[in-house]
């Protein structure tokens, strides 16, 4: 087999110098049968089950980055919604499950592990109920766990109660963190039409239609894209763009592919999916702001940006659907606000607002992301930017996502640094105007239309 | 189907004297221990000491190992033994190119293709190179990783199928 120079030394510079990698291979593990009537057994067969799977995975990934000579960022390990595997115990404190998570999580060397999680789209059980009070706590008193739920999905339509009483989780856990700018809310996350194979923390969560044990493989490459976006230059039209754009996301794809199924090999066990997701990181280069420059407008918020997006999004899908038969998770582009130099730069300079990036979320993979409001928001204006967000998602029947994050003592305009992966936020402003009445009224948002399709 | 877990209060139930343990049967740390303080002997089902078993994926895992190896590859070579891609990229001097074969030699490497350019006092290398099995691609790389330096030159090892996962269907 004969490569061109030129094939060899786009490959490498990809890797090289484009900082494309495979951002994480993820471990799910079922842990239905740790359900047991006494908690502390359960925490028990929780830490051992998670122990006992999931011990090989960072060398396994090592010796893959190794062989291949592809770097491979995170391991991380996603686990069954706590809430069905806590139900059987009937307590209510339910933070000894999140330290049993932790605890196995730092033993077998990995950065996250979500799972800490329920489904809540149409109701709360007891177990649900003990989750939600018990977020708070956990988040402040473990460092590896990850807590999502699911406030809604297209078939069930939206549970006002519970995005009432997350609102108020957010800003409990937000008082809890204070020391760190808020930071515990960043390991916390609310969906509609919540994705059970997603291998990105803080949502990663194992389904409950999934198999004992899979391996799901997150790849990214904004840096690539964009370089190559950069090559081309501001001469052609949109369609070469897009052309471009779906081409380097197939060989962005095919690397997490190819990583996907030696890793489940040398795991012995079941290969998941991949999810093709264009996720940035603070370092420079690495944005999806900056792509979306490229396409055409002059910063990220400007007018346009949301035709950009959804262009950019939707040649992703089609490069990734090429790449790989098991696409799956997330698959789009991220725009988590401060993890993303170029998102930070179009806040600071006033181009991007709340309501912009609300419009961007109809189109891209995610939703509302990272995104920092004043430490004093009050629960019922929470309650209102997630509805609305969720609402996106269940009349479009995709996937959003809402991590946002009060941050204590700070107003309109500050900027909070929270350091690493996680990048610098400007405080953003939701407005004056409330939506109190709304919020108190709680009850249900029934399945739309879009739902009836049996 | 046996049990999965023994837990500390599995152990405590049990007392004292022997507890069999299946195969399948994930022992948690804190029995361990327990077992250990209240002398409860945890034994295999013939009677051996027990171990740890290797962890069990689950059903669809072990369909998936027969079916992996039969998923379609993109094309490639099909004369067996592990392809190689070295690039290096540095200062010419003399002997630069002897020097990198010759590592790649001593590592168990046949260069198949040699593709070299230079630009005034600059050259950059392309071998492809095989290897007998995959075991020699680790001693290959860190090898060549550490060859030369900042003034020098910069060599690259990369797999060659992620070449061809990027660049065949």
């Amino acid at each position: 087999m004969t490569f061109s120079d030129e094939e060899i030394l786009e490959t490498l510079r990809m890797v090289e110098l484009e900082t494309l990698d495979v951002r994480t291979t993820t471990l799910g593990i079922n842990l239905l049968d740790c359900a047991d009537p006494d908690l502390e057994s359960t925490c028990e067969k929780v830490y051992a089950k998670i122990v006992h799977h999931g011990k090989d995975l960072v060398r396994v990934a090592d010796s893959i980055a190794a062989d291949y000579g592809v770097p491979i960022v995170n391991k991380r390990i996603a686990v069954t919604p706590i809430s069905m595997v806590a139900a059987a115990s009937g307590a209510y404190d339910l933070v000894p499950l999140a330290r049993a998570m932790d605890a196995a999580a730092e033993e077998i060397g990995v950065d996250f592990i979500g799972g800490f999680s329920a489904y809540v789209y149409k109701g709360f059980s007891r177990s649900d109920e003990a989750l939600f009070r018990s977020i708070p706590e956990a988040l402040e008193v473990t460092k590896r766990v990850c807590a999502s739920v699911a406030l809604g999905t297209t078939k069930a339509g939206i549970n006002m109660d519970a995005v009432a009483q997350y609102s108020e989780l957010v800003l409990e856990t937000a008082r809890r963190t204070a020391s760190t700018g808020g930071l515990g809310c960043a390991k916390l996350v609310c969906f509609m039409n919540p994705v059970e194979d997603n291998p990105f923390v803080a949502g990663a969560h194992m389904g409950i239609g999934e198999p004992e044990t899979v391996i799901n493989v997150g790849v990214s490459g904004p840096g690539a894209v964009r370089s190559a976006l950069e090559r081309l230059g501001p001469d052609t039209d949109l369609l070469a763009v897009y052309e471009t754009i779906k081409r380097t996301a197939f060989k962005i794809t095919r690397v997490g592919e190819l990583v996907g199924r030696e890793a489940a090999r040398r795991m012995n066990t079941t290969f998941g999916i991949v999810d093709v997701s264009l996720a940035p990181t603070p370092a420079v280069g690495d944005s999806i702001a900056d792509i979306l420059e490229l396409i055409g407008v002059e910063k990220a918020g400007a007018p346009g940006t949301t035709a950009a997006l959804a262009m950019l999004t939707d040649a992703v899908k089609k490069g990734g659907a090429m790449a790989s038969s098991c696409m799956g998770g997330l698959s789009g582009a991220f725009i988590p606000v401060s993890e993303d130099q170029g998102m930070i730069d179009a806040v600071a300079a006033g181009a991007l607002s709340l309501a912009k990036l609300e419009a961007m979320t109809a189109v891209c993979s995610v939703g509302l992301d990272m995104v920092a409001v004043p430490g004093n928001t009050s629960a019922a204006t929470l309650t209102g930017i997630i509805a609305d967000e969720l609402a996106i998602g269940m009349v479009n029947t995709k996937t959003t996502a809402v991590r946002i994050i009060p941050v204590p003592g700070k107003g309109p305009g500050e900027m909070v640094e929270w350091g690493g992966l996680l990048g610098t936020a400007i405080v953003q402003d939701p407005g004056a105007f409330s939506c109190e009445l709304l919020h108190s009224r709680g009850g249900r948002i029934p399945a739309p239309l879009q739902s009836y399709k049996n | 189907m046996p049990r999965r877990f023994i837990t500390a209060e599995d152990i405590r139930r049990a007392g004292s004297g022997e507890l069999v343990v299946e195969p399948e049967t994930v022992v948690t740390p804190q029995a361990l221990e327990a077992a250990q303080a209240s002398g409860v002997v945890l034994k295999g089902v013939n009677g051996t000491a027990y171990e740890q078993p290797s962890p069990d994926r689950g059903p669809d895992a072990v369909r998936a190992q027969h079916s992996l190896p039969l998923m379609p590859e993109p094309e490639g070579d099909e004369g067996g033994g592990t392809g190689v891609m070295v690039v290096v990229v540095g200062r010419n001097r003399t002997g630069v190119l002897a020097e990198i074969t010759a590592v790649i030699a001593e590592n168990g490497g046949n260069v198949r293709d040699v593709s070299q350019r230079s630009v005034e006092d600059y050259f950059h290398l392309v071998l492809t190179v095989g290897l007998e099995h995959a075991g020699q691609f680790k001693a290959l790389k860190e090898t060549l990783d550490c060859l030369g330096g900042d003034q020098d030159f910069v060599a690259r090892v990369m797999h060659e199928r992620v070449f061809r996962y990027m660049h065949r269907v």
